[in-house]
Order: C-alpha cells, then structure tokens, then sequence
C-alpha cells in the first residue's frame, strides 16, 4: 500500500485510533450504564411503586446474579469504591507477578533462549510500570478509601463522585500501557475463527525500562510507547484526583472528636502520602507530555540538540524519588498501625514517628540526583545530593527503632499479620542499609545499574510494601467480609513468604558485587570470569517460585474463606479491647454486626 | 437447580475462565509456547486449531462436567465441590500437558506447566464452585453455617444498599 504519509506518522494515526476506539468504548460503556441506573432502579430490584413486581428480563437477570454489576459500575460509596481499587491492585499484582516469573525463567540459562531479547526488555519494562503505578498504589489507595474516612469519622470521602472517576480511570490506563497485548489478544481471538487483521498486531510491548530513557524512548518507532506515555498520564491524573480527596477529607471532614493531636498513624502517613503526590506526580505528568511532543511533534525537550537526555533523568527522578516514598509510606504507616496490636502496647514514641513521616515527606523531595551519579554531572552537585540521601536514611532509621522497641517487652502474638509486620522491617533494613551503600558516590560508581540495584530496591518494594499489603489483607479480611480466613494457612505463608523474598533477591545483591549487570537478557559474556553467576540465578529463581506458591497460597485462602469461612460474631476478633487499642474501624464494624443482629432477630419470637 | 444442569453451567463457566487464560499466556510469552496447537494436540486433531478449540470447549462445557457429576461421591479432597473440582482438574492437567507438549522443553517446558496448571485449577474452582452454588450442594455442605440471614439478602436485594 502506498500512503502519503510516513511511515510512523501512520503508524501514529493507527495508535491514536485505537486509542480513540477504546476510550469511545468506555464512553458508551458509561452512558449505558448511566441510562441504566436512572433512579428508578435503585428501588429493590422487583418492586414498584404499587407493590406490583417488574418482569423486566434485564431486571431480572440482575437479581439472580451473584452480585449486580449496575451497583458496581456506579457506585460512589467510599468503601464499595475502595474495594474496587482493591480488587483491580489484585489482578494487576497477579499480571506483574507472571511477568516478573518470566523475567526469572529466562535468567536460568546464561543465553537468552527462553525468550528473546526483546521479549525480555519488554518483561521488564511492563512488571515495573504495572506494579508500581498500578499494583502499589491502588493497593494503597483502597486501604485509604476503605478506611480513611472510618479513622477520621467522616461519613464518606471529601468528593465521592470524583472518587469514582478517580478510579475508573485506572482501568483504561492499564489497558493503555498494556494495550498491545490486549489488542493481540484480539487478534488471536480473531485469527482463531476467521481472518488475521493486521492493525491489531501493530503494538508491541514496550522495551524502554520503567524509566522510559531517552533518547531510546524518544526513538523508538513502536507507536505503543505513546499508548503507554498517554496511559501513565492517565493514571497520574487518577493517582492525582485521589490525593487530593484524601487531603480534603482530612482537612475538612474529620468528626469533631478527631483533633491532630489524636489523628492515628495511618492517617498520618496517609495524609503525607497524598501531600508528596500532589507534588509529585504533576511533574511527571508534564515530562510524559514533553516526551510525547518529542516523539510525534518534533520539539526537541530531551534531544541531544535540544535539552538534552539528562533533563529527562533530572525530571525523571525528581518524580521518581519522590514516588518511591509514595510507595513505601503507607507501608510503614501499616507497620506502625498493626505491629503494636499483636505487641499487645502502644506504638513507641508516636510523635517521633509522625515527624520522621513528615521529615521524609520533605526530604523526599531533595535527592533525586543520587540515581544520577553515573551520568557525569557535576560532582560538587553530586556530593550535596549525596549528604542528604544520607540524611533521609535518619527518619527511616528512628521508624525502625521504634518499631523495635515497641516489640521489646511486648506481648507478642505471632499471628500472620504480625509475623509479616516483623519480617517487613527484618528485609526493610536490608533494603534501606543496601539503599546507604548506593547513596555513596564512590560505592554507587561501581555498583550502579547492577543487579545490586535490584536487590536494594526489591527488598523494599517486596520486603515491606507488598508484606504490608497482605499483612493488611488479613488484618482487616474479618471486618472486609465479616469471615475469617485459614489461619494456620495463613501463618505458612506469610513464613514462606519472607523466607522467599531473602532467597530471590539476596543473590541479587551477591550478582551485583561480582558485577552483573542489571537488563540483561543474557549473559554468556560474563560466564567465563564468573562461572558462579548461572548458580546464584538459580537460588533466585527459586526464591521465585517460593514467592509465587506464597502467593498462590495467600490467594487460594482468601478466595476459599470468602465462600466458605467461619463467619465472624464479634467486632473485635484480635482482642484489641483487651490492651486498649480497639480503634475506630473496629467500632464501627462492631457497631453494623450489632445492627445486623438486631435486624435479623427482630420479630422472631424465640432467640 | 438440578446437578447435571449446575454442572453444564459450572462447566461453561470454567472453561471461559480457562480459555481466556490460556490466550493471555499465549500472548504474553509472545507466542513461544504456541498454546492453540497445544489445544490442538491435546484433543487429538494436530494442526486444525479451530476444530481444536470447538472440540476443547464442548468437552470442558459438557464431558468433564457431567464426569465430575457423576464421580463427584468419589472425589476427594471434598467435601467443597470447588475443591473437589480442582482435585478434578488436576488429571486433566496432567493429560493436557504430555498430549499436548509436542517437542516443548527445557525451562520453556516448566514454565508451561506451572501456567496450564494455574489455568486448569481455575477451570477445576470455577466448575465446583458454580456447580455448588446453583445446585446448593456448596451450602449443602458449608463447613460453619452461613449467616442466617445472607439467604434472604440474595432474594430481596435488601444487602445492596447496606453495603
Ligand atoms: C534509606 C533510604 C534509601 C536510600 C538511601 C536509597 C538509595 C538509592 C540509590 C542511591 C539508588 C540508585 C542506585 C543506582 O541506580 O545506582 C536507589 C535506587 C532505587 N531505589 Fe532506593 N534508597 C532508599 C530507599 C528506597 C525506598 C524506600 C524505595 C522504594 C519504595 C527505593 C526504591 C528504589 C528503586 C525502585 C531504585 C531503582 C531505580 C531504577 O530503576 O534505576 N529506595 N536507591
Ligand atoms: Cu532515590
């Protein structure tokens, strides 16, 4: 076919269609969906005004299902919507997960046989955008949702409606920076029954790293990567919308009988986490944008002609450092909320935990150029961003002694939430003193872009932050589903859970010292000085698998529980009362099994 | 509902959930593993991979699960019939894998296996577990007994506004 146009410009215009066609999509969805749930239908289902009963087929359908999915699709109920964001951080967790055991399989043999080159830069490049930008924070955000306003007393969040919006912009971004093998996925589907459509196999998985580089994703021709700039906007404007609900409704609407001086700590870090993206993610929203008229408009931001590739890392990390602690707070703040409960005291030195959250909140914003010390920018500037990389260890550090002496002389009960809260700051404090070394410029120059990198940062984001994330799942799993899970099963894997972590990512660390580096699909090159490397990728390959049938375990409990666990009767099934730590949600879940009781006992003669 | 009908229904419902996993796979190791002629194989029509599909699908909506009707009494790991649908699945695993893994090996063949086995498990959980709920054997043989009242917010709707 012969176009006028060239090449990438078409290829561009294709993109940009399908873009189109799915946000089109999304649209209509939504109208339906609108035109659907017009008031009259939020009467019971059946019922009419005259007490005549609709035969509607639609209606009907509806009640027989399971659940309603009009509820669901336009519900503005904080905890129906962080339930939502919870479930949607479930299954982009489980896709970020296959492709990190892809990623592992493919290190098993020193060439690159498993998969190809490619397929593996594009494996890294996906796990890191999906777990981090929409596995962690929506996690985080339905923790927030659910139980934010039920810590501050407020009877919902500040703007329920742009809540939604906030989260039902996810799923399209997802999709966006995923879009190519959705619409494969299509294809295939396609060709299975009848025709190959072509278009549908323009997009291939991006091979750019999380960090997105320039000038290679400046240059590269796949018209998916704009797809992905475009759904990293996206979901930064989601991330965004949901911070500033958070800050409302802690400013605003908190009950009366909740002052600062008696906020609780996960609102706290909560708060600080929404404060730090509110500056954050902006940045990186504009830098998504230059890039993007970079790649399609000609300007010239991150050119070598133009600004330059360093003026991307500097944009880069001034988000991207920042973001590692909108990753990691609230983790820390779920530390500080659950381990004191099973340490049967109260959390030691509160306010010193408050003011290192905020200290860091600060910090954060004054050491980004440590990712850089390899790019030969100035080193008077080095050596300033090296001092305060130093100094943000200091609040992490007087975190992690207070967690420790809240255990000393504590009564401790070594349920799942807790054994993963301990274990969270045992791995923490492997990946916060490897994080040291590396802010050390003469340490960072021989271990940058190493697989070091990657066992320091690994044993945060899977040390503490997905830790925390089951250890919350299984706190508040009695007061999500009014069930109670397998506790035995529990305890086994979140066992086997930290021991995992340990063995996937310590080899990483030995790999990176020997001086592997990190991104490489293969590495024949290195196997004749270092012969022990194809060992140390196997123990972490089968770390790997140890965190994958954790997992499996974790998943396969919950699922099981949900349908068939022992119900919960009362609101206080962690004992809480008993060392005066029965905080508000639990209240207030006691308080509906109460109301439940009576609705269901009212007007039965006996019981 | 009666069982074989909870069964066929279960069954349509598992294999949707297989397919769809299984295509994901299929794109998400780019092809490598080439799982529609896997299906192909495994049903025995090597290379005709629509005939495949077809034949897969009637046997995952209708074969297996009147099977697994029919033995559910001998089953184990019940008395859960989500369980004892993945009990269930797991032979079926076991089959699809040596039919269908053509000249597949080294860590590409492990990395098959453990995905098929995730997707067959799915299909086996989803057969039972849907199977249970429309027959009632799931209530039927609840190890605690369910809120007395839950049963009567699925029929009225009156759980919805409460949540
Ligand atoms: C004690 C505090 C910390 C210090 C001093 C520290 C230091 C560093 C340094 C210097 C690097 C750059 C290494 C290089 O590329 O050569 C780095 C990389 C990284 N760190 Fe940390 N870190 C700390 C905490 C954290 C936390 C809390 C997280 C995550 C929640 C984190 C996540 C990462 C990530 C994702 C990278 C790799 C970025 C990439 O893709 O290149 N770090 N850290
Ligand atoms: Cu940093």
């Amino acid at each position: 076919m012969s176009s006028p146009l060239p090449a990438s410009v078409g290829e561009s215009l294709a993109a940009a269609a399908l873009a189109g066609t799915l946000l089109l999509g999304a649209g209509w969805l939504s109208y339906r969906i609108r035109s659907n749930a017009s008031p009259g239908s939020r009467d019971p289902p059946g019922t009419r005004a005259d007490g005549g009963t609709r035969t509607s087929r639609v209606s009907r359908l509806r009640a027989g299902l399971p659940y309603d999915p009009v509820r669901w699709l336009t519900t503005v109920n904080h905890r129906d919507i962080g339930t939502l964001y919870l479930l949607f951080a479930v299954v982009a967790a489980l896709w970020g997960g296959t492709d990190a055991l892809m990623i592992r399989t493919e290190l098993l043999t020193p060439a690159a046989d498993v998969w190809d080159e490619r397929t593996y830069n594009a494996l890294f490049t996906t796990h890191g955008l999906t777990m981090l930008f929409f596995f962690v924070t929506p996690a985080f955000t339905g923790v927030a949702n659910y139980f934010l306003p039920l810590f501050v007393g407020a009877d919902e969040m500040a703007f329920p409606r742009v809540n939604a919006l906030a989260f039902w912009l996810l799923p399209p971004s997802l999709l966006l920076v995923r879009a190519g093998l959705v619409t494969e996925v299509f294809g295939k589907a396609l060709a299975a029954v009848g025709p190959r459509v072509d278009v549908l196999y323009l997009l291939e998985p991006p091979t750019t790293g999380w960090t997105l580089y320039t000038p290679l994703s400046a240059t590269l021709a796949n018209p998916q990567i704009d797809l992905l700039l475009l759904g990293l906007h996206l979901s930064g404007i989601a991330t965004v919308l949901g911070a500033v609900n958070i800050l409302v409704t802690v400013l605003v609407d908190r009950a009366p009988d909740v002052t600062w001086a008696n906020l609780d700590i996960l609102t706290w870090t909560l708060l600080t986490t929404a404060g730090i993206i509110l500056f954050a993610f902006p940045l990186l929203g504009s830098a998504l944008v230059m890039l993007l008229l970079d790649r399609n408009f000609g300007t010239t931001f991150f050119a070598v002609e133009g600004g330059g590739p360093i003026l991307w890392q500097h944009l880069f990390w001034f988000f991207g450092h920042p973001e590692v602690y909108i990753l990691v707070l609230p983790a820390f703040g779920l530390v500080s909320l659950i381990l004191p409960k099973f340490a049967g005291r109260k959390l030691f030195g509160f306010k010193f935990v408050v003011y290192s959250t905020l200290a860091i909140g600060v910090l954060s914003f004054g050491v980004w150029a440590h990712h850089m010390f390899a790019t030969g920018i100035d080193p008077r500037l080095q050596a300033s961003f090296m001092a305060v990389s130093l100094a943000i260890a200091v609040p992490s550090a007087v975190k992690t002694f207070n967690w420790m002496t809240t255990l000393w002389r504590g009564r401790i009960r070594l349920a799942a939430p807790m054994i993963l809260s301990i274990g969270g700051v045992g791995l923490f404090i492997v990946g916060g003193v490897t994080g040291i070394f590396l802010a050390s410029i003469p340490v960072d120059r021989v271990l940058h872009d190493t697989h070091y990198v990657v066992g320091h940062f690994h044993f945060i984001v899977m040390g503490v932050i997905a830790m925390m994330a089951f250890a919350a799942s299984y706190y508040w799993f009695p007061l999500l589903t009014r069930r109670m899970y397998d506790r035995r099963m529990a305890r086994v894997q979140a066992y086997t859970l930290i021991v995992g972590v340990f063995v996937t990512f310590f080899p990483l660390l030995l790999l990176g010292m020997d001086g592997h580096p990190r991104r490489w699909a293969s590495y024949t090159q290195g196997m004749d000085t270092n012969p022990g490397w194809m060992l140390l990728h196997w123990i972490a390959t089968g770390g790997a698998a140890i965190i994958g049938a954790s997992v499996t375990l974790w998943l396969f409990n919950l699922v099981q529980s949900m349908r068939v666990g022992a119900p919960v009767t009362t609101g206080d099934p962690w004992n809480l009362k008993e060392t005066g730590q029965f905080t508000r949600e639990w209240a207030w879940f006691e308080e509906r099994l109460e109301e439940r009781r009576r609705r269901t006992t009212s007007g039965v003669e006996d019981d | 509902m009666n069982k074989p009908t909870s069964a066929v229904l279960g069954g349509a419902a598992g294999v949707a959930v297989l397919s769809v996993a299984l295509l994901l796979i299929e794109v998400e190791t780019r092809s490598r593993i080439g799982l529609f002629d896997v299906v192909a194989r495994f049903v025995g029509v090597p290379g005709n991979q629509a005939l495949g599909f077809l034949l897969f699908v009637a046997a995952g909506t209708f074969a297996w699960p009147l099977l697994f009707v029919a033995l559910e009494a001998y089953l184990p790991l019940g008395p859960d019939p989500a369980i004892r649908g993945v009990g269930f699945a797991i032979p079926l695993w076991v089959a699809f894998v040596v039919l269908g893994r053509g000249d597949l090996s080294g860590a590409i063949l492990v990395v098959y296996g453990v995905l098929t086995l995730f997707a067959h498990v799915a299909y086996g959980f989803t057969l039972g577990a849907v199977y249970g709920r429309l027959s009632g054997e799931t209530d039927a043989r609840r190890p605690m007994p369910a809120y007395p009242e839950e049963d009567r917010d699925v029929e009225t709707g009156a759980g919805s506004e409460d949540r």
